[in-house]
């Protein structure tokens, strides 16, 4: 009987976050799939209008150009991000003199909320009160760097705008890094100090030791953060650039969706972009998927 | 371990060095912007400490901004949110290392899946549900992350840190007739303390910024939480830089005291098999 009660105890123990999976993950993913095959703007009820939300999507110009934005912007600011963090990873993982202040420092801007981050950039960026415009121009005359040429217009010219939104998304690694650290951290010391008795050269260690024993988890972290780039676009875009310079620059995917729905109230089209970023997170899963298995079956071996 | 060269130990000193000389900078702008006055024109030169100093910025921002009244509504959230997060994500945790292993592998699966969904693509669908159900703009949608531990992630956190204690000690209270809730709050919860102190941290580190949620739930001006409420004031007057970079000190502070406290749990233990094992 007792046993009985234990396990009805610990079901009951795992009960609300069943429940929170169900609702706030699970239904969704449904909601979307469903949503994006109608036409809904929550006054009236939804109507199934079949595919026609995708055909227009594909027809777009503006969702074609946050297709493309999104991609571009996963593609430079990914392996910019995982590059940064790595470096800092291996640098930082010994005890060395300012060794520990320095992790704290790179993980402290990730600490900072997300609305202060940005307005904190609005105001870097700024082309006339903007400090990075002011520290390019010092030394310049009427305006220009030193060089004699017109600084980044971060603002409005659409090529500055979308580094600019790179730019911002370098100082927040701080997750990445501390996965990185730990991971690091955990590798046997005794193939290190193998490598050393053998007067190895840190590029040798680097290259045949360190690499292939943590290129599993880059490739995990790679598609992690490729996924999670469509979300961090999002409010940089909403607040620094406001989806501009016009025409579209920086408008993202996630920006695209949210105005449809919310600014323009057209939730089923609104849904069928969503279920784009879905299908681009379920393809990204299922290669990570299938890199884990081949990566497994090789060491098996 | 072969002592590191001189040489290699310096390298290593400058790199650290660099890397506090470029990650602290952008904070330092933030306070020192904050401390502009409003309405001068840019000076010439770029400076680090504004001349004059002025608190105006601050001043302007709490009359404007409802700032107050939106901190309270933030601390409430955090309130509710954060120790039901915990609780809820110790108990999945809990409960995950002691059900049989198929259920553990589903619902682990499920939380994989959970932590990889971008929160932007569920941010419509969840709209909709809570539409649905009348909660908008309520702090219902606000709290209700706590029910997935605010992210999944801590649920699989805790249920490693279970996972890793002694299967003795599971195996004593089962004969001592001791029930899981039991075994939990007495003997597993304690041994596990640096993991529920890490974790609070963090917890709150998301609730406090979580920015999402309330601007797609929230619309009465009275329910504004503090990230929601600078998104107004700097909407306000995008030139009044001084003003709105004082809200967002005023909103920066708590979280990263927090983090400093906390950051020793994750960052700082120079032993890797140390105490989040």
């Amino acid at each position: 009987m007792t046993r009985d009660r234990g396990r009805r105890q610990l079901a009951m123990m795992l009960a609300p976050y069943l429940l929170g999976l169900t609702v706030l993950v699970l239904a969704p993913f449904a909601v979307t799939v469903v949503l994006a095959f109608t036409e809904y703007d929550l006054i009236r009820p939804p109507r199934w209008i079949g595919t026609d939300n995708f055909t227009a999507l594909a027809e777009d110009p503006i969702f074609r150009t946050a297709l493309v934005n999104s991609l571009l912007f996963a593609a430079v600011a990914v392996p910019l991000r995982l590059t940064i963090a790595l470096s800092l990873a291996l640098l930082l993982h010994r005890r060395s003199r300012f060794a520990g202040t320095a992790r704290t420092a790179a993980v402290l801007p990730s600490a900072v909320p997300e609305i202060a981050y940005g307005l904190l950039w609005l105001w870097l960026l700024n082309p006339l009160y903007g400090p990075i415009s002011q520290v390019l121009r010092a030394g310049g005359q009427n305006g220009l760097t030193v060089f004699g040429r017109t600084p980044p217009q971060w603002l409005t010219d659409p090529v500055d705008a979308r580094a600019a939104i790179i730019l911002m998304s370098l100082f927040t690694i701080g997750e990445t890094f501390v996965i990185l650290l730990a991971v690091r951290r955990s590798l046997p010391p005794d193939v290190y100090e193998l490598a050393a008795l053998e007067d190895a050269t840190g590029w040798d260690v680097l290259r045949r030791i360190t690499w292939p024993l943590m290129r599993p988890v880059l490739v995990l972290l790679l598609i992690r953060d490729a996924i999670l780039s469509l979300q961090f676009s999002f409010l940089p875009a909403l607040v620094v650039t406001d989806g501009g310079p016009p025409p579209y620059a920086t408008t993202y995917i996630p920006l695209f969706s949210y105005r449809t729905a919310f600014e323009y109230l057209r939730y089923g089209y609104a849904a069928a972009a969503t279920a784009v970023m879905l299908a681009l997170t379920v393809a990204a899963v299922a290669l990570q998927w299938r890199l884990l298995r081949r990566h497994e079956a090789l060491r098996d071996r | 371990m072969p002592y590191p060269s001189r040489a290699a130990r310096l390298w290593r000193t400058l790199g650290a060095v660099f890397v506090v000389l470029v990650f602290v900078p952008p904070l330092l702008l933030l306070v020192s912007g904050s401390f502009t006055e409003p309405g001068r024109p840019p000076p010439p030169t770029p400076r680090l400490v504004p001349d004059p100093l002025s608190t105006v910025g601050y001043e302007q921002a709490l009359a404007l901004g409802g700032l107050v009244r939106a901190t309270v509504m933030s601390l409430v959230v955090a309130a509710v949110t954060v120790p039901l997060s915990v609780l809820v994500a110790a108990w999945a945790g809990f409960a995950l290392a002691q059900v049989s292993r198929r259920v553990t592998a589903m619902v682990v699966g499920a939380s994989l899946l959970a932590l990889m969904a971008p929160a932007t693509a569920l941010l419509l669908p969840r709209f909709v549900l809570f539409r649905n159900l009348g909660l908008t703009d309520t702090l219902v949608p606000l709290i209700a992350p706590a029910l997935i531990g605010v992210s999944p992630l801590y649920v699989l956190i805790y249920y490693l840190a279970f996972r890793g204690l002694p299967a003795d000690l599971y195996d004593t209270c089962r004969l001592a007739d001791l029930t899981p809730l039991r075994t939990w709050w007495r003997f597993a919860l304690p041994v596990v303390r640096p993991v529920t102190a890490g974790l609070t941290a963090l917890s709150f580190i998301l609730t406090w910024s979580n920015f999402l949620d309330p601007l797609v739930y929230v619309y009465d001006r009275d329910l504004f939480t503090l990230p929601l409420a600078l998104r107004s004031l700097s909407i306000l007057d995008p030139t009044d830089f001084p003003v709105f970079l004082a809200g967002a000190v005023l909103a920066t502070v708590p979280p990263v005291v927090v983090f400093l406290l906390a950051q020793r749990w994750f960052l700082q233990s120079d032993d890797p098999t140390g105490r989040l094992r």
